[in-house]
């Protein structure tokens, strides 16, 4: 302990050195969360050249109007369906990648490859996939069954290739966090698993999910940070949160209410309910992490 | 910190400005324009700013390129926060009242002289009429368009319909439809893009209203009114259209191109879309080799036509700059919607002249025996009976409020009856209004 450094002696020096990064986190990061926590008391007009104090006032409409409990409904459903699919396929594939003997290195490169896609990338091919007119996959149905659904048109279509595009995008990732909890199971667990003569199934159910388990965790709180905050694009490029608001997602309608409506108070409301999210899940991230890295069988 | 820095940059900025004064003795005034024409046309408004700049050497216009009609807009509000706004900023007719609100423009014929203004009634009356307000020519239109029919005498021919006679009216469009789709002519009959635009245009040429207090024209607007008869009427015929599988919908909203692909890969017999696809439609028509016939916008049996809203937009000047560079702005303004330049406009981007000046060179030239497309497009814009329907709605959230109309559309197409949808859509567009106005007072 009395090993001294000069820093610790001198903390007008550390904090000299602190100075940039601390500067950069107050212009671009608390400065505007501040502003827009000040925002979302406000009724603001023309981006800000007019504002009003209105209290609670956007909070009571995000929470109270129908128009805003359809987004509600459809981020929760979005959120479901994008989180517990992507894991769940990203699972499987791990356990199906895990379980090949040769060529492992060429399915793990194609199956991660959608990952290093950008989601706008994502989002352009489900577009001209599903397209009415010009896509692929009404094109096939169109050959085997005769048919050709308006997939961008009906509410629940349209969820399900956003969804779709959502999952794609991302299962790459959930594949291979997979994959290395796998491959870093205790091998005598498995082992005595296989000598007791557990069969496929009970092998999963009772050895592979709770040792996973604690990846499970992880993942699903990564999943969930992505299926609320990373998709922006996706709605943006295939479906602008149509028809009729059926895929109107949070990320989208803030957007669409600061930029495109103006209605800059509401929209920070907005923001300012996804932060807490963010904030909440990241908290629960952190701490999942930490216990994701000691396995569990063998602490 | 920040007070330095700022310090820093007016000595910085107060440095190069006295030398670049004391380098060009003579003065030019510099006015810049912020524009939202994408595409090819930013190198063919490049140009014409070019010529004004060689002609008027005591003025330097620079035109740039904002994006889309939305960010200009907020992209002059923010400019303008930081005392920095352009002195000409292109907005798009739904945003005039939003953009009155800001009170960062002003009118155009404000301080102007009387020669001057009498120049100005040389503006296509229903095109000057959607941006005169208060009485006062608010802002110059630049790229005006409305909806006309687009159909294809091949099909029509084949489905044993007369290529020369367009369907004019609701019940017209329906039996051609049939008769296209049972004489197996084409998949569909008609399409057209799912957008609130053509909702609101069906208003006007029913001589309807879209809000209380004529349009938002006589006093700020209050109220919606979509769930009028005019609307239902309009919901319903396309409804059935829909559901008899004569209308083909391309999936999505605001689909221009969607709608236009439909029609020029002959899926579709008839499409209606803006006067300024003319261009476009007479070169894929030549292109796909089909022959291409255009008429009105259709109307209602039994109804007179009012006609249309001549929206597109036009361009605002900002205030708070000094007398020699707004009396530059007018200029240029005025140079840029000049007889010449609006035949020049029309020919390069189909967009239409404004002025009733242009029109008659257009027609002298003998434009519209070469390229008989563009009548229809004529006539129907100066038919138009100048009143309040056809001014156009004046509505603070616009943008918005066209939304709650395509979706409430979209509802209708997708089983929602049509009084239920229209009735949640106007209680929707209520409240955005109301809140708009909450929020300007």
């Amino acid at each position: 302990m009395n090993i001294s450094t000069p820093f610790s002696s001198n903390r007008w020096l550390g904090l000299l050195f602190l100075l940039p990064t601390l500067l950069i986190l107050v212009m671009f990061l608390y400065g505007p969360i501040l502003e827009t926590l000040r925002l979302s008391f406000h009724q603001v007009a023309f981006l800000g050249l007019r504002e009003e104090f209105c209290g609670l006032g956007n909070y009571r409409d995000l929470f109270f109007e129908p128009g805003y409990r359809r987004m509600f409904q459809a981020t929760l459903i979005f959120t479901f369906f994008t989180v517990t699919g992507g894991m769940g396929l990203g699972l499987l594939l791990a356990l199906l990648v895990h379980g090949v003997k040769g060529g492992r290195g060429f399915y793990r490169l194609f199956l991660i490859w959608p990952y290093a896609l950008s989601p706008a990338v994502a989002g352009v091919i489900f577009l001209f996939l599903f397209s009415n007119q010009v896509g692929l996959v009404n094109a096939g149905l169109d050959a085997l069954f005769g048919r050709h659904p308006d997939w961008l048109a009906s509410p629940a279509l349209a969820m399900t290739v956003v969804v779709g595009a959502a999952i794609w995008k991302n299962i790459g990732y959930n594949l291979i966090f997979y994959l290395a909890a796998l491959s870093s199971l205790p091998r005598d667990v498995l082992e005595a698993a296989r000598m007791d003569g557990a069969g496929h199934v009970m092998r999963l159910l009772r050895v592979f999910l709770p040792l996973l388990a604690p990846m499970t965790l992880f993942l699903l709180v990564v999943n969930l940070m992505y299926a609320v905050f990373d998709v922006f694009p996706v709605v943006d490029l295939i479906t602008k949160g149509g028809p009729s608001d059926a895929t109107l997602l949070m990320i989208y309608s803030l957007y669409r209410d600061g930029f495109e409506f103006l209605k800059t108070g509401s929209a920070a409301a907005q923001s300012v309910l996804l932060l807490g999210a963010v904030a909440f899940l990241t908290l629960v991230k952190f701490r999942t992490y930490g216990r994701g890295i000691h396995y569990g069988g063998r602490q | 910190m920040v007070k330095w820095a700022r310090a820093a940059c007016s000595i910085v900025l107060g440095l190069v400005m006295a030398g670049s004064a004391l380098a060009a003795a003579p003065k030019k005034v510099e006015v810049t324009f912020w524009h939202a024409m994408g595409g090819g046309n930013i190198a063919f408004i490049e140009r014409m700013v070019a010529d004004f700049n060689f002609t008027h050497p005591q003025i330097e216009v620079k035109a740039e390129y904002k994006g889309s009609y939305r960010d200009t807009l907020n992209a002059t509000i923010l400019a303008h926060r930081q005392k920095k706004s352009p002195h000409m900023v292109h907005i798009f007719e739904v945003g005039t009242q939003m953009a009155l609100d800001s009170g960062i423009f002003t009118p155009f014929a404000q301080g102007l002289e009387a020669s001057a203004l009498r120049d100005l009634e040389d503006y296509i009356p229903p095109v000057a009429n959607y941006y005169t307000i208060n009485g006062q020519f608010n802002s110059i239109p630049w790229n005006s368009s409305n909806p006309v029919l687009y159909y294809n005498k091949d099909i029509f021919r084949k489905a044993g319909l007369d290529p020369e006679n367009p369907p004019k009216t609701y019940g017209e469009i329906m039996k051609a439809a049939e008769q296209i789709v049972r004489s197996k002519a084409a998949v569909k009959g008609i399409t057209w893009p799912l957008h609130s635009w053509f909702v609101e245009q069906w208003i006007s040429m029913q001589g309807a209203l879209l809000a209380n207090n004529e349009n938002g024209r006589a006093g700020r607007a209050t109220e919606t009114h979509l769930d009028s008869p005019a609307m239902m009427r309009t919901a319903t015929w396309w409804k059935e259209l829909y559901d008899k599988g004569l209308y083909a919908y391309s999936g999505k909203p605001e689909d221009w191109d969607g709608a236009n692909k439909l029609f020029v890969s002959g899926q579709t017999g008839m499409l209606i879309t803006s006067t300024s696809d003319v261009t476009f439609h007479q070169a894929a028509a030549f292109e796909n080799g089909y022959a291409l016939g255009t008429g009105p916008l259709p109307a209602p049996d039994g109804m007179e036509r009012n006609g249309v809203v001549v929206g597109g937009a036009s361009i605002w000047m900002t205030r708070d700059k000094s007398p020699e560079e707004m009396e530059a702005a007018r200029t240029f303004l005025l140079w840029l919607t000049n007889t010449e330049n609006g035949v020049r406009w029309h020919k390069g981007t189909g967009y239409f002249p404004v002025r009733t000046s242009s029109c008659d060179v257009v027609k002298n030239q003998g434009w519209f025996e070469k390229n008989p497309a563009y009548t229809a497009a004529f006539e129907q814009l100066l038919s138009t009976r100048v009143n309040r329907a056809s001014q156009g709605a004046l509505l603070g959230p616009f943008p918005e409020i066209r939304t709650i109309i395509t979706d409430a559309m979209q509802q209708i197409l997708s089983g929602t009856p049509v009084e239920k949808a229209l009735k949640e859509a106007d209680t929707r567009a209520d409240k955005a209004l109301q809140d708009y106005n909450r929020s300007v007072k």
